[in-house]
Formats: C-alpha cells, structure tokens, sequence
C-alpha cells in the first residue's frame, strides 16, 4: 500500500516533481512528530525564569565552530535583551539533557545539539525565543507537532472507518436505507463544521489533562468528520455494484457482506486513500482552532493551536512577529504539502 | 417552481429538526449545565443549585424540555443566556448582523477575483493566466483562515503604532479577506473549469459560425451555463463561510456570532449554543436555498422539471 503511494506518481509529469517536495514536507512532519524529545533541546515545560519572552538566541561563529552569546535582561518591563559577548559557547551536538523515552520504549536523554560548557552551567539555546513563561519556543513546537500530526492522523483514520462503513451500507444497501443515510450525510456537510464541533464541545467540561483531551477531540472528530468520506465510498459502490465481478460473486451466493468488504472494499481503496489524505489537514485545523479557542488541548502541554494564542500579546507579535507565528507556517507548509502531493493522487 | 420551493422547505425544516435534536441530546447527555460550576463555591448549598435547576427548567426529563425549547423557538423565543443574562434571540440578532456584513464582504472579494479571472482565463486563453489561475487556486485552497487571520493581525499590529482601533474599516477588509480566501479557490477552480467545459459545445460553435465576436460569445452565451454549479457551490459555502468567521473573528478582536459561540462555549451557556446551532444551521438551509432557487432563476430547464 506503501509502494503505491510513494511512487505511484513520480515519472508522469513535471508537476509530478512537486509532489515529490510535498512528500518531503509530510516526512519532515512525520520525523518531528516520531523524534520530538530527540530534537529538542529542552523539555517543552522547562522554564527559565530569568528569560522570559526573549528574542530568537543569535547563533555566530568563531572559526567553524557555531558559538551562542548568553543574553542579559535589559529592560525586564519591556523585555528587552541584549548580548553579553564577554562569554561565548560553543554549540554541541549529541549532548545528554533531560531523559525522554525515544518512540515509547527506549530511555535516553542524548539530545541532537545543546550548548556545550566547561563549567557546568550553559546558557540555553532558543531557536524561536522563549514565551511569556520562558520556555524554549523550538522545543514546543515539535512537541505540538507532535500532539496535533498524531490527533490529526487517528482522527482521519476514525472518522474514515465510520464514513466507509455508513457509505458502503448506503450504496449497497439501496432505497430507503439509502435515502435516510445519504439524508442525514448532507445535512453533516452543509452545517457550519467548526459550529457544530463547537457545540459538540459545550457538552463536556472545560479543562481536561491531555489523554482525555486527546480521547475528547478523536470523538467530536469522528461525530463530525465521517460525512465527506460516507457520500465519496456511496457514490464509488455504487458505481461498482453492476459491474460484473461482483454480479458474479453475488450469483456464486457470496455473503453481502463478503461481496461489499471482500469484493467491492479493495477496488475502491485507491481513491478513500486519496480523499483520507486530502482530509489530514482539516482535522489537523480543527484542532488548532479548537486548541486555540482554549477549548482544545490545555496548558501547559503544547498544540500548534495553544501556541499561537500568544499572538493575543500585541507587542510581542509587533517585535517577534516570526517566532510567534512559527507554528501557523508549520500549518500552512502542512496543508499545503498535502495539496500538492493531493493534487497529482487523483485516482 | 412552487414544487421546487415546497420540496427545498421540508428538506430545510427536517435538517433543522434533526440537527437541534441531536445537538439537544448530546448537551443533554453529557451532563453538566452552567449551574454545575456553582458547586464549587462552598457557600451555595446543593438546595438552593436544586431550586435554581427547577427555575430553568432543567430538573425537567430531556424530550420534554426539548419540546419545551423547540414550541419556545417556532415563536422566536430561544430562552435566556445564563451567561449573558438576556434573551438569546436578542443576543443572536444582535450579533449576527455584524457577521453577515463580514460574511457579505467576503463574498464579493471572493467574486471580484473569481468572475474576471476566469473570464479572462477563457478568452485570452495565454498560459500565463492559465497558470496564475492555477496557483491561485492551489495557495488560496491551502492557505488555513486561520494563519490568513494571524498575519493580518501581525500586519495590522504593525500598521498602527497604539493599540488596535478594532472599528477600523482596515481591520475590517482585512478580516474579509481572510474569510474569503477558501471561497476564492472553490470559485474561481468551479467558474473557470465550467466555463472552459461550455465553451467546447456545439452551441458556442454555432455562436462563433454566426460571426459573433468572442467577448459576445462569452458574455452572452457561455456564462449562463456555466453559472448554475456555481450558484449550488455559493449557497453551500455559506456554512463554511460562519464556521471560519469563528477563527477570524476571535483572533481580530470582532464581536460578532463566531465569538458569542466560543463565550457560549466557554461558559457553557447551553440555551445560547442551541440558539445559535438553531440560526446558523438555518441560515445555511437558506443559503442552499437561495442558491437553488437562483439556479431554477438561470435554468429553465431547472423550473419546468419541478425540480
């Protein structure tokens, strides 16, 4: 199934090369979301206390050896920092910090670069700046990459098997099954989503910890999201139905539901794969907006979503527009790598 | 034509129904209400939270204080905000205005850049604007309201030295533009290949035979086919329209419906999340609707068929 995905359209056409560049992208996602606690420097609910909402640290170098200069509070009203070049540190890589479990088994806490020092205690490195808390903006983001790529993928993948099931029971079924199935399947994809997900979150209580916040999102996702797939499955099965394999099968006294899973399932994979894929960045959205409204994934853990409420500090936004906006270019690169590899997998 | 608007009505009412009752249920079921955060607060015994619920209503069985709710919304009545402390329907009404005006501007942004692109897609047929067409639909279909509407607040931040003058027509057309941008793509993807598909009939090739120039061929010929999926797509983006004025007025600082669902939310403020779940699934039947009857409008095909 892999195979099929990967190279299916690499040769065809010119257009083909940007396909390539979006799968790049969605690897580069996918490696962040496996390897977080190995990227980042720093745990994402570390503080410094003595840092907060500080500039991007400047990386220079003395030689080839890439050095950070520690910062220094100027203005701890304004928060303004500045450089003390007296003290330089050579940067590191492969160096032990906090311990995290790599892919969920091993226990390790080799990070791939930090700052190297002689004495015992290193300035840290913040690649995007710190927060309002000072904690490293960098090391969030991966782990809200993290959290919203998994929640993203297992939602399409729920709200997939329910839109395949209804759709399949739709198409085969026929009549008035049908009409009710495909009556409700609409009315789902006429309402306003983010609405109707909104009001599904008003039934349950404001502040969750992560698991159920988690659990809580896969569930409003799979409630909303299963339409679009349930009217694409109808419509192919449909389509299939006549044909004459699966006369065949159901004049050899196959089981309808052999026929429709065994049978009718398999020839129209290729294009529910598609629209599964073209369906990652919605519920990669829904949850940034949901998180960012405050009713998704609650601090401290970080999501794309939570993260970008920083914006509401219009004078951060005004001094350090890129390293508050960061995760939202995470978002438009995923979307729109997914669009691009989408645009060439129309089956 | 009368079957047409009768048939589009009980679909409406139905879709409706089913969307409030499910909704109902689901808050219902779920438990908790706004009077659950006042446990928390030693001073207010469990009798006087009992005597509240049964003032709201909520000690009430489920279907009856649905019925209850729903002969309460045929009259216009949509209860009191426990959160707001007024009639919802006012709070609705209020509100709503303001969005309908960002919803509207966005929609003639989406049209002014979707009509003379694709007409110029069609009649010049040069690859250059084969191309811009292109990926405009590509960057305005994968640009998220969201991150739109952050960058317009990072511009608008940047604009004004004080703080930000929320009432500003600047913010204003920003927050439309990022609003529009999904129906941009959807637009301009749906009127351009539409009309390219028309322009390949036989009766554009009669038009042409007759000796009329290409613009008039266009104009006169080509665009009232090629309207009818668009005027379906217009109508159903409308529900795609309030869903994202939610992001884009949340994150501009508009009061407007998207923001009074999120407060409602917030506050579970369960009477105002069923009154606004009940006006905007309604406006968006109606925006199916409207789209539906323009079509039978454009078609006479549509119209003699009753459907």
């Amino acid at each position: 199934m892999n195979e099929q995905l990967s190279t299916g359209g690499f040769t065809r056409r010119r257009t083909d090369r940007v396909a390539v560049v979006g799968w790049l992208v969605i690897g580069l996602f996918a490696l962040c979301a496996v390897f977080a606690g190995f990227l980042a420097p720093y745990d994402h609910s570390a503080q410094s206390r003595f840092e907060p909402s500080a500039p991007a640290t400047r990386i220079h170098f003395s030689g080839l050896t890439p050095i950070i200069h520690p910062q220094r509070v100027e203005d701890p009203l304004r928060r303004t920092y500045s450089e003390d070049t007296s003290n330089a540190f050579p940067l590191g890589f492969f160096l032990r910090g906090y311990s995290y479990t790599l892919l969920g088994i091993v226990e390790t806490d080799v990070h791939l670069f930090g700052v190297r020092s002689t004495s015992g205690i290193a300035p840290r490195i913040n690649l995007l700046g710190t927060d309002q808390l000072g904690r490293d903006r960098f090391s969030r983001l991966l782990y809200a990459i993290r959290f919203s790529f998994i929640v993203a993928l297992i939602g399409v993948l729920v709200a997939c098997l329910v839109g395949i099931l209804i759709g399949g029971v739709s198409g085969y079924a026929g009549r008035l099954m049908d009409t009710f199935l495909m009556g409700v399947t609409d009315a789902m994809l006429a309402l306003p989503t983010l609405i109707l997900i909104l009001g599904v979150r008003a039934a349950f209580p404001l502040e969750l910890p992560m698991t159920r916040a988690a659990l809580l999102l896969l569930l409003i996702f799979a409630l909303t999201g299963w339409a679009d797939m349930a009217r694409l499955t109808r419509g192919l099965v449909l389509s299939l139905r006549t044909r004459e394999f699966v006369v065949a099968a159901v004049a050899l006294g196959v089981s309808q539901r052999r026929v429709l899973f065994r049978h009718i399932l398999p020839n129209i994979l290729p294009s529910l794969r598609t629209r599964a894929l073209l369906l990652l960045p919605t519920f990669l959205l829904a949850e940034v907006a949901l998180s960012y409204l405050g009713v998704g994934l609650q601090e401290p853990e970080p999501s794309l979503g939570n993260m970008l409420t920083a914006a509401s500090d219009l004078d951060q936004l005004r001094s350090q527009p890129f390293n508050i906006l960061a995760p939202a270019l995470a978002v438009l690169l995923f979307t729109l790598a997914i669009r691009l590899v989408g645009r060439n997998e129309r089956a | 034509m009368i079957k047409l608007l009768l048939r589009k009505c009980l679909q409406g009412l139905m879709m409706v129904l089913i969307v409030s009752a499910v909704t109902f249920a689901l808050l219902g079921f779920a438990g908790g209400d706004a009077l659950t955060q006042l446990r928390d607060n030693p001073q207010i015994s469990e009798v006087t939270i009992e005597r509240l619920r049964s003032v709201y209503g909520l000690d009430q069985p489920l279907p009856i204080r649905y019925f209850r709710w729903l002969s309460g919304a045929v009259t216009g009545d949509l209860g009191e905000s426990t959160y707001f402390r007024v009639p919802v329907s006012g709070l609705v009404r209020a509100r709503s205005i303001s969005t309908f005006l960002l919803g509207t501007a966005a929609f003639a942004i989406a049209l002014t850049f979707a009509v003379p692109l694709s007409l110029a897609g069609v009649r010049y047929k040069s690859r250059t604007i084969a191309a811009f067409i292109d990926s405009l639909i590509l960057l305005t279909a994968s640009t998220p309201r969201i991150v739109l509407a952050l960058v317009a607040l990072a511009i608008s931040v940047r604009l004004t030295a004080s703080a930000m003058d929320t009432s500003s027509s600047v913010l204003f057309w920003l927050a439309a533009l990022a609003l529009s941008a999904p129906l941009i793509s959807v637009f301009l993807a749906q009127f351009h290949g539409e009309l390219q598909r028309t322009m390949r009939e036989d009766f554009i090739k009669l038009a042409r035979a007759k000796g009329l120039t290409e613009s008039t061929v266009i104009l006169r010929h080509a665009i009232r086919p090629a309207l009818n999926p668009v005027l379906t797509i217009a109508g159903l983006s409308l529900g795609s329209v309030l869903g994202g004025s939610v992001i884009v007025e949340s994150v501009l600082g508009r009061q407007g419906l998207g923001t009074l669902m999120v407060s409602a939310v917030r506050a579970r403020d369960l009477p105002l999340v069923m009154g606004i779940v009940l006006f905007t699934s309604t406006a968006v039947w109606l925006g199916n609707a409207i789209g539906e009857l323009l079509q039978a409008v454009n078609d006479k095909r549509i119209r003699d068929l009753g459907y």
